[in-house]
C-alpha cells in the first residue's frame, strides 16, 4: 500500500481556492465563507486508476507569506503539483511564476507532475482562458478550468494529474523521487507532450 | 486530522530555525517576531514533548505581543496542545479562535479532541497540566475574553 499513496501539493496565491477544490474533492461540500489556511492542512481520498487504488495525500498550503520561508519541507517526496489561480484575478495567474520557481527550488522530484487550474469560472472572468492555457504550456504543466463552487471539473483536476503520475515511467521506480539520473529524465520530460487541453 | 498531528518535522528544519533564534539572541539580545514565530512552528511539530510545550510557550509569548499574527498563533496553541493531549487547553483555544472567525482546520481540531473533558484521561493529568502550563491552566476562563477583546480591538483598527 505504500508505493500506492501519492503526495500532491495545492499552491497559489491567497484567496483563489485552493482548500475549496480540495474541499469539494474529498467531502464533495462548498463553503461560501473564505477560510483562510493556517499553515496547512492535510486531507486524503482514495482514488481508483485503471482498477487499483491509490491512496492520494493532499497538502494544502497558506497563501499568506508568512509561511513561504516555512513550507519548504512540503514540497519533499511531492509526485504532483496542483498551481491555482483566480480567473477573476489576473495578479494570482502572474504570481503563479513566483510558486513555480518555489516548487523548483524546494521539490526533490525533477518528475513532478504539475498542473495549472483556474478556478471560479462560475464568476464573471478576467483572465483569457488562453492565457492560462499558455501559461501552462510554457512550463510543460496540465491545464484546467474550475468552479469548486459549482462543481466544474474539480475531481478532473486530481484525475489528471493522478494519471499522469501512474502513467510515468519514473512512478514505479523506487519512491518516484530520489536516486534518478536527473539530466537524462530532463531530456525525457521536455520532449513529451504534457499539455492537457 | 490524525495524520496532521502525527506529521513531525523535519529535524533539519527544527535545527535551521533554532540555529536562526539563538544567533539573534546572541548577536542583538532580542529576537524577531518572525523568528520566534519560525521557531515556535517548528516546535510545536516536535516528536518530543519538551519541545512541544517550549513552542506553546512562544507562541502564548507572541499571542501577547503580536496581535497582527494572533489568529496563526492561537491555532498553533490548540494544535500544539493536542498533539500533547492537553485536550482542555486546546479546545479553549479553538472556542477563542471560533467565536472570531470561521474556520475549517480549527472545527477540525476541535472535533478532533475528546468531548468529555470533565473526567481526565490519566490520573496525574491534571497535576502534570498545570505545573507544565500554568498560564493557559491557571486563568482558562480569562484567556477566550483577553483573546477576544484584544481580536476584536484590531479588528476595530481596520
Amino acid at each position: 500500500m505504500a508505493d500506492r499513496a501519492i503526495k500532491l501539493l495545492v499552491i497559489g496565491e491567497s484567496g483563489v481556492g485552493k482548500s475549496s477544490l480540495i474541499r469539494r474533492f474529498v467531502e464533495n461540500k462548498f463553503d461560501e465563507n473564505h477560510d483562510v489556511t493556517i499553515g496547512m492542512d492535510f486531507k486524503s481520498k482514495v482514488m481508483n486508476v485503471d482498477g487499483i487504488d491509490y491512496k492520494v495525500a493532499l497538502w494544502d498550503t497558506a497563501g499568506a507569506e508568512r509561511f513561504r520561508s516555512l513550507t519548504p519541507s512540503f514540497y519533499r517526496k511531492a509526485l504532483g503539483a496542483i498551481l491555482v489561480y483566480d480567473i477573476t484575478n489576473r495578479d494570482s495567474l502572474v504570481k503563479l511564476e513566483a510558486w513555480l520557481a518555489e516548487l523548483d527550488s524546494y521539490s526533490d522530484n525533477p518528475n513532478i507532475a504539475i498542473i495549472v487550474v483556474g478556478n471560479k469560472i462560475d464568476q464573471e472572468r478576467v483572465v483569457d482562458r488562453e492565457e492560462g492555457r499558455k501559461f501552462a504550456r510554457k512550463h510543460r504543466a496540465l491545464f484546467i478550468e474550475t468552479s469548486a463552487k459549482c462543481d466544474q471539473f474539480v475531481s478532473d483536476v486530481f484525475k489528471d494529474v493522478v494519471e499522469k503520475i501512474v502513467s510515468s515511467e519514473y512512478f514505479n521506480n523506487g519512491s518516484g523521487a530520489g536516486g534518478l539520473d536527473i539530466a537524462s529524465n530532463r531530456d525525457l520530460e521536455e520532449s513529451a507532450s504534457t499539455c492537457y487541453c | 486530522m490524525d495524520e496532521l498531528l502525527s506529521d513531525v518535522v523535519p529535524q533539519e528544519d527544527l535545527e535551521r530555525f533554532e540555529k536562526k533564534y539563538h544567533h539573534e539572541l546572541e548577536l542583538d539580545g532580542e529576537i524577531a517576531t518572525e523568528t520566534k514565530f519560525e521557531y515556535a512552528f517548528c516546535l510545536v511539530r516536535s516528536r518530543y514533548t519538551n519541545d512541544i510545550r517550549k513552542g506553546i510557550l512562544l507562541l502564548e509569548e507572541l499571542a501577547r505581543t503580536h496581535p497582527e499574527g494572533r489568529r496563526d498563533y492561537i491555532y498553533y496553541l490548540a494544535f500544539g496542545n493536542a498533539r500533547i493531549k492537553e485536550y482542555t487547553s486546546g479546545l479553549k483555544y479553538c472556542t477563542a479562535f471560533l467565536d472570531i472567525e470561521s474556520n475549517d482546520q480549527v472545527r477540525s481540531l476541535q472535533a478532533h479532541s475528546p468531548a468529555n473533558l470533565d473526567r481526565p484521561r490519566y490520573p496525574a493529568a491534571p497535576l502534570y497540566g498545570s505545573l507544565a502550563l500554568p498560564l493557559s491552566c491557571a486563568v482558562p476562563s480569562s484567556l477566550h475574553e483577553v483573546s477576544a477583546a484584544l481580536w476584536s480591538a484590531e479588528r476595530s483598527l481596520d
